[in-house]
């Protein structure tokens, strides 16, 4: 029987070979992205990996100790990985991606870093790492292809007393990001991206089955029994989707080097980092198959295939409304999450990933209830023959009408969900607006026990062009009745940052002369300060506050000048939106992936949706064929195939955009007392971008509408 | 009684294979016209001519004096809508509507409300026997009960012409006349004219007049007496 079903497939005619095709084609596409999601996750992972390996821990060995310091520094805004290493004797290990550890006055830099020296005056970014170049670090310890990261060589008493100084004796077992961090990550693009996938190839597999199933009919009448026939329709169903599967491996090796190229997470990837596992290969090599297999054994079951031809079984069981109770239960957990947080952040991962993973969950399994009960309104009161059809086809079996677009809803919850934690943290904590007092402050804070300055820093420092004051904040010893943590002169505070207090000779002051989460202020009134002025000098430094105007070469050459006189700074000196800005760059890569979820998704839910519209148009050929011999303008049916498609599309991508900006802000609400913004128009460009394409595909079969509908088939059926 | 509907010399090819070699027929108001022939005669496409549904290489079709082959398709649509009933031998109910949706169905392309299409279309329920299966899908209807609530949609409309191409092929011969018996008192109380395409004399003798189509051509019409 395999044997008859294989013939059929492979030598069945125009007909069964262009099916075969078709179908072997979707499954490619599909199987392709499925690659590709796959591989992005590895990719994802190794670059996770690699970057926390910039971080490790002491260990214990046999090997010489290599003393190891990991501090960030940053340029015009980008994040710098600085690592100073010295070996403490032969045996030391060798920094994974170069070939021999630095000695004293030797550096290496990475391709990019290389890349970033070379473009820029010495004073500004070379003379923070003073030596020699020994050459370029390699791919094997780089997060990314654009990496800024830079080795650096010392003396052992050197990088010892740098801050977080590590003894390493070996590579290779540094511990990832947390193990939910990545979990989440997984989860997100798993339930973004990998669902419409799935449903795709599942869809895929069941084109044109009406008249499949029509031609086993023929095969009953003759006397085929239905095992045998379940026989056949699998063989096909699997020949198609091995045929797929196989061209899908092309196409994913064919595009790897090009899709790693993309900055889908803000870096680009190296192409050897979009890679499969054997685990990830058998998944798809035998699973796609197999799913298509099992997905045409299904297909048979929704029918009744007699002798004398084929009927759908009665009307699927009506969804009842306690598929409503986990996206309900799972928005309760995050209500209940703003009035108690769980004050660790396991314990809040505990609390909120499985509050989503609830209403993702939920809103797959609500789905057709909600479809249904929609539909039911609408055929109520539906005035529209075209709204009244596609109504009642929804009414009827909502689980089907739900199917093509639950992928679509998935991925619209997780990306908005995304894009508006995103969207509210930059909105809060981005980068300091261009021509600010803050975007020209360049700041060195000393937490701990504070380094001699060398004499003639403040005149290096105002001798920068674009310096405009340079000032020293002292740590306030009235650490319980202070209301600020510095002091300060009251001569010496910049205008720019505000005043003291009438008749104060001493203020408290912010450390970096703006308080936590303001702005700079002219007309701030610090408070006076009970220290006398006198004794101001033999208080410890607590930071350096240079007023730039602004300009990058005055920021980096202030920074290069500070750098080199405090040569054992734990964080860089930086201007207030460096953090952010390199953070804000890092949930833009997450945004930017977002995006591509988005529109991935919708425009295979537009297939999916294409591929249920041609399913549907088979089944009532001959009804609407009668329709349109009767007078029914085309039109009408055209509104049809748009209600039952269109409609439920746009109308869950409402719900599940919605239902992602609510559990959004609640989250918001609950981890960083943050109301939700609303995203930036992008989005929804991007949205409507991705609708726009789904909507172009399912308006792709209207020309075959026409042609199945046309009075030919009223008379040849 | 002055002519309804005419066809003038009507030639038709499906390609290179001729369907109609100069078919000429006329259909009074009110008229009951049975239109026999054996398969691949050309009946089919002669109702098909005559409704609108396909154009003649050459010849005319006139409906109320009116140039039916020099219609756009969109005006020929109208026309069907309007104007025609249709009856098919089989699989013409939508399958998602109920069976007094799929009545009202014509109506509502008209453009007639909803609140004034269900009730007209309940109506006839209750004029054909099938009182009780409003709310019935397409798929839980026999047979017969299938083709009267065809009938009751093809007439709903109170068309001027109903076509009816086999209506009873798919149904006994028992079930075959009692739908017959139900299109001709329907069609008879409305003053619709019918234009009925059959193999069987036995449905033929239901009609007022029948002509035969063979290889093309339209044979002399008989008078039946009524």
């Amino acid at each position: 029987m395999i044997r008859f079903g294989l013939r059929l497939v492979l030598a069945g005619g125009r007909e069964a070979l262009t099916r075969l095709l078709v179908i072997a084609a979707a499954v490619a596409i599909g199987s392709g992205l499925l690659l590709t999601t796959l591989a992005g996750v590895n990719a994802v992972n190794a670059q996770l990996t690699r970057y926390a390996s910039m971080y490790p821990q002491d260990s214990a060995g046999d090997a010489d100790p290599l003393w190891w310091s990991t501090r960030e520094d940053y340029f015009h805004g980008k994040q710098i990985i600085r690592i100073d290493v010295a070996p403490t004797g032969p045996n030391a290990p060798t920094p994974v991606g170069i070939p021999s550890t630095p000695g004293p006055g030797e550096f290496y830099a990475s391709p990019a870093m290389r890349d970033l020296l070379a473009a820029h005056p010495a004073e500004e970014l070379g003379d923070r790492y003073p030596g020699q170049s020994q050459g370029t670090i390699g791919p094997a310890t780089l997060p990314s292809p654009g990496a800024l990261l830079v080795i650096v060589g010392g003396t052992p008493d050197d990088v010892a007393k740098l801050p977080h100084a590590r003894q390493v004796t070996s590579f290779g077992d540094a511990p990832a990001l947390p193990e939910t961090t990545v979990d989440l990550i997984l989860g997100v693009i798993a339930g973004g991206l990998l669902f419409p996938v799935l449903i795709f190839i599942g869809t895929a597999t069941r084109l044109s089955a009406a008249r499949r199933e029509q031609r086993f009919a023929a095969m009953r009448l003759v006397g085929a029994t239905p095992r045998q026939i379940a026989i056949v329709a699998a063989v096909e169903a699997t020949a198609a989707a091995v045929a797929g599967t196989a061209v899908g491996f092309g196409l994913f090796y064919a595009f790897r080097d090009s899709l790693a190229s993309i900055p889908f997470t803000g870096m680009p990837f190296f192409p050897n980092d979009m890679s499969l596992g054997l685990l990830n290969v058998l998944l798809v090599a035998l699973g796609v198959p197999a799913g298509a297999a099992v997905a045409a054994q299904v297909s048979l079951r929704r029918v009744r295939i007699s002798p004398l031809g084929v009927t759908r079984r009665v009307t699927p069981r009506a969804p009842r409304a306690y598929r409503l109770i986990p996206m309900v239960l799972g928005l309760a957990v995050l209500f209940f999450a703003i009035g108690f947080r769980p004050p660790t952040s396991g314990g809040q991962t505990a609390v909120f990933l499985p509050a989503l993973l609830l209403i993702m969950a939920g809103l797959v399994l609500a789905g057709p209830w909600l479809t249904m009960v929609g539909a039911r309104v609408l055929a109520r009161y539906a005035s529209r023959p075209a709204t009244l059809i596609a109504a009642r086809r929804l009414a009827d079996n909502p689980k089907a009408g739900f199917r093509a677009i639950s992928g679509i809803m998935l991925a619209l919850f997780v990306t908005s969900v995304a894009v508006g934690v995103i969207t509210t943290i930059i909105a809060n904590r981005g980068p300091a607006p261009v021509g600010s007092t803050e975007a020209g402050q360049v700041s060195i804070h000393f937490p701990e026990d504070t380094p001699a300055a060398p004499d003639t820093l403040f005149t290096e420092l105002r001798a920068v062009t674009g310096v405009r004051s340079a000032t020293t904040v002292r740590e306030n010893p009235d650490m319980m009745s202070a209301i600020e943590p510095g002091l300060i002169a009251c001569t010496d505070i910049p205008s720019a940052y505000g005043r003291c207090a009438e008749g104060a000779t001493v203020a408290e002051v912010a450390t970096g002369l703006i308080p936590f989460r303001e702005s700079a202020s002219s007309a701030r009134v610090w408070p006076a300060a009970s220290v006398p002025l006198g004794d101001l000098p033999q208080l410890p430094v607590m930071s350096i506050v240079v007023d730039t105007d602004g300009s990058a070469a005055a920021v980096e050459r202030t920074r290069t000048v500070l750098e080199l006189a405090y040569p054992t700074f734990w964080v860089g000196p930086n201007v207030p939106g460096d953090f952010e800005s390199d953070f804000a760059n890092t949930l833009r890569g997450w945004e930017q992936l977002a995006n591509v979820i988005i529109i991935a998704s919708l425009a295979l839910g537009g297939c999916s949706l294409a591929v249920s519209v041609i399913g549907g148009l088979t089944e009532r050929r001959r009804p609407f064929s009668l329709l349109r011999l009767s007078g029914a303008p085309v039109r009408v049916l055209r509104r049809v195939v748009a209600l039952e498609s269109a409609v439920p599309m746009l109308a869950v991508a409402a719900i599940a955009i919605g239902m992602g900006l609510l559990a959004a802000h609640l989250f918001l609400r609950a981890q960083m007392d943050y109301t939700l913004v609303a995203p930036e128009p992008r989005f929804y460009v991007i949205v409507v971008v991705g609708l726009a394409a789904c909507l172009g595909v399912i308006a792709s079969t209207m020309p075959l509408l026409e042609r199945v509908t046309g009075p030919e088939t009223a008379r040849s059926e | 009684m002055s002519v309804v509907l005419e066809a003038r010399d009507v030639e038709f090819a499906f390609g290179q294979t001729p369907a109609l070699r100069g078919a000429s027929v006329a259909v009074d108001a009110g008229e009951i016209l049975a239109v026999m022939g054996p398969s691949g005669s050309g009946k089919s496409t002669l109702l098909h001519c005559l409704a609108g549904i396909l154009v003649p290489d050459s010849g005319e079709i006139l409906f109320d004096g009116a140039r039916v082959d020099a219609m756009s398709e969109t005006q020929r649509s109208s026309l069907r809508r309007d104007r025609f009933g249709f009856v098919f031998q089989f699989g013409q109910l939508v399958p998602e509507l109920t069976a007094v949706e799929n009545v009202a169905l014509p109506l509502l392309l008209t453009g007639v409300r909803r609140s004034q299409a269900l009730p007209k279309a309940r109506a006839w329920f209750t004029r054909l026997g099938l009182d009780g299966l409003e709310q019935r899908r397409s798929g839980e209807l026999s047979g017969g009960q299938a083709q009267r609530v065809a009938l009751a949609r093809g007439l709903v409309a109170e068309p001027q012409v109903l076509f009816a191409d086999e209506p009873t092929g798919a149904l006994d011969s028992l079930t075959g006349e009692h739908v017959m018996d139900l299109l001709v008192g329907a069609a008879r109380e409305q003053g619709t004219t019918v234009i009925l395409v059959t193999h069987e004399p036995r449905i033929a003798a239901y009609a007022d007049r029948e002509v035969m189509v063979r290889d093309g051509h339209v044979n002399a019409p008989d008078r039946i007496a009524s």
